[in-house]
């Protein structure tokens, strides 16, 4: 019994952390001087950005034919990458909504990189749908608006225009939410610091936060509708993106199975990455403390599960093609696994369901240099996954006189590796002027302030089961500004 | 700009256009001198003709406000032009010597498109692609725009002076004057030519043709006693039996040939019958694409199984067979028994044409069929076709004299010898030691670098000419733009050194009065003949029928074929239908139009049979080396890419004629220029490789056929365009389960099985179980299309009557590599079965469905269904999403990926100003050109009488010369398209998706016996 | 203090853009909307003139406006028709010819610049015959009525069911220098095809069509 309790209660944050040192560890990073370590990877995404920038205004300036779509593969690299990016940035508002609402204490040391990371992996995600454009200056066409064209208005049964609608408020929500997350921390830091711009930063963005109760009350609950209203778009927007292709007539993108799969995918990728960035945090900034292993293991864990139902829907999609004795449907299957662009293919399964299986072993799950690489691998899984869909259901479908192949151009590649530039170019400046761990809520989860003396591992584990929700409220207010 | 003659102005005040109005117009309203730079002339010719011109001034009127516009009227208006109305003239095509009529729609001055003639009683309203794409040559900017004396421009004055110099002096000395030209079927440029030699002592006019087809006229020389090319009448033949000639491609007559060959293969399906057609070729042509049997032979294997044919009817008709064959292998008996049992069953009803060069074979193919009772049937010699003129042997002896220095003075006149004739280097100083040489060249080509004196000659739509095809009948060309540079007819320029200085016109007429009127017996007086005749474009006229030439049977000697040893290669030199000998390379259009067998453009290639490429270890692409060497001259080796051509014999490598020319340099940069790019020519800097050197001039004829060829892989590779790249229906064998499965997207049947009354039907989903309601009522018109696949040749004249107006873009050879091709109307070409493949030609466009999904797909409704049934490309609504591209079944969307190079002003003329040209990052596809709807529609309120059926035609229908393709009102039962569309063969492609198409095809149906037929399924499934 | 100095001037600022905009509002059109515009032509060729008081009808000089797209701009020789014998404005004349007769003299010939300039056009001399000297100039009107390349309005069919010129030209009668009248946006001709589908043109019925196409191809 008590091995239970323990084993099941163990501290989220280790090192015996007060509030104080909280503050001190998280406000640290933003504090001191740029590490050579961040300059370094900074000068680098941003080298990849200005690659990417380049090579979207050469695209915008000549024509899509600089890249190697054609008149039978009309989408690739761009419309892949925009899938990819999108489930990236799901993972974000899982952490912070869903398992907000399910009380999943575990993720108040990951949320806000996660949710930044959201921002970003969306805004990056925002970009190809416009670039990918014939004409992307007429771009706003793809929103209905009063004209002079008597009246001329959108198609509503194009899954485009849902698209338009559903990126935009899912991007809206979560900025929301995300910097609704920062004022308690940005106050902590507003009062820390000494004048200077960030000072002015966080004065300006924590809106005059004072840390009385009623702000806080004020604060939580705000903060829990939004998190109400986030949950559903978690699902809604990557069903939609999935829709581009289900409602297409095309044999290997005309079916219903898309929203689910994609929803499970996208989770899948998110958390990924998510592990990819935090691993990266924890050991740079130094936050083994509020980063635990324990934390490492539980992500591993919704990977291990993501991966199945990835896993499951790859099967049941070739079942159902089978089982429709549909020619069309058939081949485009068959063709995806063993014809040209088989590779991709078996790229996308070993990294998707075969390699995952490793996080079976809890050793595994709590070995960094493990699990790194996994969430690498998976993420290249999860954009091949997208490719696959996309480029061999064109590329080879009903009549046979129109097959084509389709190569890449460098164009196109640079800017899959430019958008990569501005998602950690964006990422690494947000690790300069944002606290990356939410303090408040971290406070929250400490052990500290029932015992004067050093905490008993055993005690802590009663008090704190005991007096659970009360003792957050007493925690998250020492939080407030010292 | 204006006339600077004063008497010019108050003239043309009253003065009315004549029946031809033209020529009004052409002096009255383009009066600016000559000499002006032709770029500048061209520019201000078209903005005075075109009513409205866009001469956009300083933008004056702030930053929201549009730049200003200028809009200069007519000063004096000519009475039969009004701006935004096209007329059509009547006139005839100059394409190639066949000389099928037109009709040339004119808007705002200048042609924009030519259509055939459908009163013509040879074309009969079908234009072939070159007829198509030669209104584009018109445009040139490199065509010549000024004579050119010794190499630099001059004026016609001191031409005529230098040239008439030489010429007094070759009288006085009587040196030998040669005038080389191609077949001319023009009676007043024979006769002209004639009155010109005439005042030399030796003087003679040399014809030859690059496609030669000399062996039948010195077959029926020797036949017949009289050198003449018969009239070939496939619509009377039951029974058609071709060696080798590629009737409904490029041999002598393509257009003619494909209607009278569908017409006799018209099917109703409630009484089916349709003529019989056995093709015994080396390589896949056009028409052995479309026999009902074909046997693919070694090109020496020819002359065996005819003479043994021969024998056979003979033995039939018991007669006597002069020659013994050589029946030590008896592989073909039953194709010669069953042929021969065919041929003698239908006697009188049958036609045997053969394409070989070969004299004894053509004498062969004469005896056969004279034994059958063809001639006066289904071989017209009393009013012969003089469409092929060429005689190998006095070309054979010019080059001779060219060669010792004999001649004193050569004019050449549409042949491009120093590039289509082999001889090389060697004929090139021949050429250029002679003393005068004078071409009349439209452009700067092999041959005319050489000449002295360039002379051009106007293009065939700005000149005044005639044609006389067939004997009795007669083409007129007429004006139908003023000369875009300052050229001068080969009438003229004669004349002028003749002494005799006349206008074209005059020539033309004068001739007509003298030789042609007399002949006619309808037309009291020459005027109203006249008249009749521009109007209309053509005459005929009924000839005092003299007895036509009997067979001598005595002509027919014994000879003994050399066939080379087995698994020898021997190289076939064949023409493409967009190349013919070359005479077109300068045309864009053409170098991108699909080859309708291999589907590759811009390049020729060499083809090997799959077994050979095996056998030799060679895949698509691969460069190899081919060398023939001649006891006479030793031709340079020829470094090719292969293509593999199914259904080629085994022992043939087939390579096209009219590659390589100098002219085709100009495509370096005929795609648009960005990073990655890649060139558009090849290294050389030219379009595919001059075959010519390879061909050989022996036994007094042009020889397409060499034996003892080496070839020899050189490790590189060169890359293919080919706008198709997988060639079946069946599905690859490498995948599982799938493999090898059969889609049914072309349907195939026997005569046999219609006559069984067994047709496959098909399940069309009701309308109920569309995802949308059929939200489509269609109260007035609703317009479709029925295509008849066993009408289409797959000639390819359609795809660029489509280009012609709709103002598609030229993309290039990169482009098209890069999958890319821009053409709205394209011909998939899938082959069936494995030894003896069957090819299924499939005119695919968009299918206008009525459940489009490029329609719910669209964001920005760019693409809407119209009440009218048609599926709408709006392009200036479209942001380029491509997503309705992609979800299109059909893949005939096209995007514009790039601006594509329009900076050629002069070449923007032919674009069609009724079809927006399309801006980058667009969707475009075939729109059943519903401009032409519009017309119609707007004209028919106009006069208050309802559309008729076959009022509007697509263009695509229009120049179909197997008249494949029938478009209408699917609401009007009694309309052609409706009455196809219930034939019981009809089919949709992909119906059971219920996408609907408004495209009805009618299934291919080959004369076989169904047993036949289903030994072929079975293979194809097998 | 600080904030109050930023106070004033924001509202400075505020003030002066609300003037500046309430001012623009009334001639703001929309990019590419031309409505209003009256170019200066070449020659001050008056409608209200011609059409108006003369009671010429529009399709002597547009003639193209029946069979044609384009409803065409008339040839110099068209103007010529009449003023070959006009060369004034007939008060002038009538003045000339009193002048004359109390000067009696016969009456000087009387050429209006404007006129003038259409035989200058046609390189004519005072005596109306073709001057060699001279140059045929064709004249360069300014274009009002512009809709984009993509556009394909055709004159024939509207002016053959009946549509007034008017409807389209605004009250052309009346003007010395032609307007463009209405904004001839996309929305202003799909109402009328609308309007006139339910009412029909001119008390007739008429089917015009709002299909994409019946403009766009």
């Amino acid at each position: 019994m008590a091995d239970f309790v323990l084993t099941t209660r163990a501290p989220l944050i280790a090192g015996n952390k007060t509030p104080a040192d909280v503050t001190r560890d998280i406000c640290h990073s933003l504090e001191g001087r740029p590490t050579p370590l961040w300059w370094g990877s900074f000068l680098f995404a941003a080298s990849l950005l200005l690659l990417g920038t380049l090579a979207v205004s050469y695209e915008i300036a000549t024509g899509i034919g600089t890249w190697g779509v054609n008149r039978t593969v009309g989408w690739a690299v761009g419309i892949t990458s925009f899938v990819f990016w999108i489930g990236i940035g799901h993972a974000g508002t899982l952490i912070s909504a869903i398992l907000f609402l399910l009380r999943q204490r575990w993720r108040t040391s990951v949320n806000r990189s996660a949710e930044a990371m959201t921002i970003f992996a969306v805004i990056c995600a925002g970009i190809f749908p416009v670039i990918h454009l014939g004409r992307p200056w007429m771009a706003y066409w793809l929103f209905p608006y009063p004209n002079t064209r008597g009246s001329l208005w959108v198609n509503f049964r194009s899954p485009l225009v849902w698209d338009a609608f559903a990126i935009s408020t899912y991007f809206t929500i979560s900025l929301v939410f995300w910097l609704l997350g920062l004022i308690p921390d940005l106050a902590t830091v507003r009062d820390r610091l000494r004048g200077g711009f960030r000072q002015r930063l966080a004065s300006v963005m924590s809106l005059g936060w004072n840390g009385s109760f009623r702000t806080w009350h004020r604060y939580e609950s705000v903060y829990l509708m939004l998190a109400g209203l986030a949950t559903p778009l978690v699902l809604s927007v990557h069903t939609i993106v999935s829709w581009d292709f289900a409602t297409g007539v095309i044999p290997g993108w005309h079916a219903t199975i898309f929203p689910p799969y994609f929803v499970a995918g996208a989770i899948f990728s998110g958390v990924a990455m998510v592990l990819t960035l935090v691993i990266v945090a924890r050991k740079t900034m130094h936050l083994e403390d509020y980063i635990t292993l324990r934390h490492i293991d539980v992500m591993c864990k919704l990977l291990l599960l993501t991966s199945g139902i990835v896993g499951i829907a790859y099967v049941t999609e070739f079942f159902n093609a089978l089982y429709s004795t549909n020619p069309y449907e058939e081949f485009a299957f068959l063709n995806r696994a063993f014809g040209p662009l088989g590779w991709a293919y078996a790229i996308m399964v070993s990294c998707n369901v075969l390699i995952p299986q490793l996080l079976w072993f809890r050793k595994v799950r709590r070995t960094l240099w493990i699990v790194f690489p996994i969430s690498i691998l998976i993420n290249v899984g999860m954009w091949f996954e997208r490719f696959v869909i996309i480029v061999t259901s064109l590329q080879r479908d009903f009549l046979p006189s129109s097959w084509a192949g389709y190569r890449p151009t460098p164009i196109e590649l640079s800017m899959l590796l430019g958008s990569f530039g501005l998602f950690f170019t964006l990422f690494l400046l947000f690790c300069r002027l944002l606290p990356v761990v939410a303090m408040a809520e971290v406070k929250g989860v400490l052990h500290v302030g029932r015992e004067p003396r050093g905490p008993d591992p055993e005690r802590v584990m009663v008090g704190s089961s005991a007096q659970g929700r009360g003792m957050d409220a007493a925690g998250i207010r020492e939080g407030g500004p010292e | 700009m204006g006339s600077e003659k004063p008497s010019r102005y108050w003239k043309s005040w009253e003065e009315g256009p004549g029946a031809t109005g033209l020529v009004q117009i052409s002096t009255s309203e383009f009066p600016e001198p000559l000499d002006r730079p032709a770029e500048q002339f061209n520019r201000r010719s078209f903005l005075k003709a075109a009513g409205f011109a866009a001469a956009v001034a300083a933008a004056g009127a702030g930053c929201s406000r549009a730049p200003v516009e200028k809009a200069i009227p007519y000063l004096i208006q000519p009475e039969e032009i009004v701006p935004g109305v096209s007329y059509f003239y009547a006139s005839t095509c100059g394409g190639c010597a066949t000389g099928c009529g037109v009709l040339v729609k004119n808007l705002d001055g200048r042609p924009i498109k030519l259509e055939g003639n459908p009163e013509h009683p040879l074309s009969r309203g079908g234009l072939c692609a070159v007829g198509q794409a030669s209104l584009l040559a018109l445009y040139d900017s490199q065509r010549l725009k000024a004579p050119q004396a010794k190499g630099r421009i001059a004026s016609w004055q001191e031409v005529d002076e230098q040239i008439a110099a030489q010429l007094a002096s070759i009288r006085t000395s009587g040196g030998a004057v040669r005038v080389l030209s191609g077949t001319i079927s023009s009676p007043t440029l024979n006769a002209e030519i004639q009155k010109f030699l005439l005042q030399f002592r030796d003087a003679r006019h040399v014809v030859y043709d690059g496609l030669s087809s000399s062996a039948i006229l010195d077959a029926h020389q020797q036949t017949h006693g009289e050198r003449l090319l018969p009239h070939y009448r496939f619509n009377r033949a039951t029974v058609i039996v071709s060696f080798d000639a590629d009737f409904l491609g490029t041999w002598i007559s393509p257009v003619e040939f494909s209607r009278d060959f569908a017409d006799g293969r018209r099917i109703d399906s409630r009484s089916p019958q349709m003529s019989y057609h056995a093709q015994l070729e080396s390589r896949m042509s056009l028409t052995g694409s479309k026999a009902d049997r074909r046997i693919s032979v070694e090109p020496h294997e020819l002359g065996e199984i005819m003479l043994r044919i021969g024998a056979r009817l003979a033995q039939l008709a018991g007669s006597a067979f002069p020659i013994a064959a050589r029946t030590q292998d008896n592989s073909y008996d039953t194709v010669i028994e069953d042929l021969a049992r065919r041929l003698w069953e239908s006697r009188g009803r049958s036609l045997v044409v053969c394409g070989s060069q070969d004299v004894r074979l053509q004498i062969l193919g004469n005896f056969i069929n004279d034994l059958l009772g063809n001639y006066g049937a289904t071989l017209d010699i009393e009013r012969p076709s003089q469409q092929r003129q060429g005689n190998d042997a006095n070309l054979q002896s010019l080059l001779d004299d060219l060669d010792k220095g004999n001649v004193a003075a050569l004019f050449l006149h549409g042949v491009n010898p120093a590039y289509d004739l082999p001889g090389g280097q060697a004929l090139v100083q021949a050429i250029e030691r002679t003393p005068l040489v004078v071409s009349f060249a439209e452009r700067l080509d092999e041959t005319s670098a050489l000449a002295h004196f360039i002379c051009p000659d106007h293009h065939p739509l700005e000149s005044w000419s005639d044609a006389e095809p067939v004997r009795g009948t007669l083409g007129i060309f007429q004006p139908a733009i003023h000369p875009l540079g300052k050229t001068r007819p080969v009438l003229e320029s004669l004349a002028i050194w003749r002494g005799q200085p006349r206008p074209a016109y005059d020539i033309l007429r004068d001739h007509w009065r003298g030789s042609v009127f007399p002949q006619q017996t309808i037309e009291p007086d020459f005027q109203t003949f006249w008249d009749r005749s521009v109007e209309a474009g053509y005459s005929e006229i009924r000839l005092k029928t003299s007895k036509p030439p009997r067979f001598q049977a005595a002509s027919l000697k014994p000879f003994s074929q050399s066939s080379p040893a087995a698994g020898e290669l021997s190289l076939v030199l064949y023409p493409k239908i967009s190349m013919l000998d070359g005479r077109h390379a300068e045309n864009p259009w053409l170098q991108e139009l699909p080859d309708p067998i291999s589907k590759v453009t811009w390049d020729n290639y060499a083809c090997l049979s799959p077994g050979t490429a095996q056998r030799l270890g060679l895949r698509e692409g691969d460069v190899v080396r081919l060398e023939v060497d001649i006891d006479a001259v030793h031709s340079p080796p020829l470094e090719l890419p292969v293509f593999i051509q199914p259904g080629q014999h085994d022992q043939v490598i087939a390579v096209a004629l009219g590659y390589g020319r100098k002219s085709t340099e100009r495509f370096a940069n005929a795609g648009p220029k960005w990073l990655f790019g890649g060139s558009d020519v090849d290294e050389d800097g030219r379009i595919g490789k001059n075959t010519a050197p390879m061909l050989a001039l022996v036994g007094g004829s042009l020889q397409y056929i060499r034996d003892n060829v080496r070839l020899s892989k050189i490790g590189k590779r060169h890359a293919l365009a080919s706008t198709q790249t997988h060639h079946s229906l069946t599905m690859p064998r490498e995948l599982p389960i799938v493999g090898g499965e059969h889609r049914d997207i072309v349907r195939e049947t026997t005569i046999a099985a219609l006559l069984a009354g067994e047709k496959k039907t098909v399940p069309v989903s009701p309308a109920t179980n569309g995802l949308w309601p059929a939200d489509h009522r269609y109260t007035g018109h609703r317009w479709a299309m029925a295509i008849d696949l066993t009408a289409c040749t797959g000639c390819s004249g359609c795809v660029i009557a489509c280009q012609a107006e709709n103002n598609i873009p030229v993309v290039g050879k990169d482009e098209v590599l890069r999958h890319r091709e821009m053409h709205w109307m394209r011909i998939d070409r899938y082959y069936t079965g494995e030894q003896d493949v069957d090819v299924v030609y499939q005119p695919m466009l968009c299918q206008q469905c009525d459940n489009a999904p490029c329609e719910t797909v669209c964001p920005v409704l760019a693409t809407v269904h119209s009440a009218e049934g048609l599926n709408q490309q709006i392009y200036n609504r479209c942001v380029g999403t491509r997503y309705c591209a992609n979800n299109c079944p059909y893949k005939t969307r096209r995007f514009n990926w790039f601006d594509y190079v329009r900076n050629d002003r002069l070449q923007n003329l032919v674009l069609n100003p009724d079809v927006t040209v399309r801006s980058r990052g667009v969707m475009e596809k075939c729109s059943f050109c519903v401009q032409r709807i519009e017309v119609a529609r707007i004209e028919s309120n106009r006069v208050g009488k309802p559309i008729a059926d076959g009022q509007i035609q697509t263009a695509c229908q229009q120049s179909c010369p197997s008249q494949a393709i029938v478009f209408g009102d699917l609401n009007d039962p009694n309309s052609r398209v409706a009455q196809m569309a219930r034939d019981p063969r009809r089919f949709g492609v992909l119906e059971e998706f219920n996408f609907r198409p408004a495209v009805n095809y009618l299934t291919v149906v080959r004369n076989r016996d169904s047993h036949e037929e289903n030994s072929k399924v079975n293979q194809n499934n097998g | 203090m600080n904030s109050r100095v930023v106070t004033a001037v924001l509202i400075v600022g505020l003030a002066f853009s609300f003037l500046t905009v309430t001012q623009q509002l009334g001639s703001w059109h929309l990019p590419g909307n031309q409505q209003g515009y009256e170019p200066v032509q070449p020659i001050a060729f008056s409608h209200r003139l011609h059409a108006g008081e003369m009671q010429i009808s529009c399709l002597y000089c547009h003639s193209g406006a029946e069979v044609s797209r384009h409803a065409g701009i008339p040839a110099a020789s068209t103007c010529m028709n009449c003023h070959r014998f006009v060369s004034a404005p007939l008060g002038a004349l009538r003045a000339e010819d009193e002048k004359a007769k109390q000067e009696n003299r016969r009456p000087r010939p009387l050429v209006s610049p404007e006129i003038q300039k259409i035989y200058d056009a046609l390189a004519l001399d005072d005596h109306l015959t073709r001057d060699p000297q001279k140059f045929l100039q064709p004249v360069a009107w300014t274009r009002i009525n512009r809709l984009p390349d993509f556009v394909y309005f055709n004159h024939s069919a509207h002016v053959n069911s009946g549509v007034a010129c008017q409807k389209c030209h605004g009250p052309i009668e009346t003007m010395d220098r032609v307007r463009q009248a209405p904004d001839l946006t996309m929305g202003w001709c799909v109402n009328c095809h609308r309007t006139a589908n339910a009412a029909g043109v001119a008390s007739r019925p008429v089917q015009p069509s709002t299909d994409c196409s019946t403009c766009h191809y």
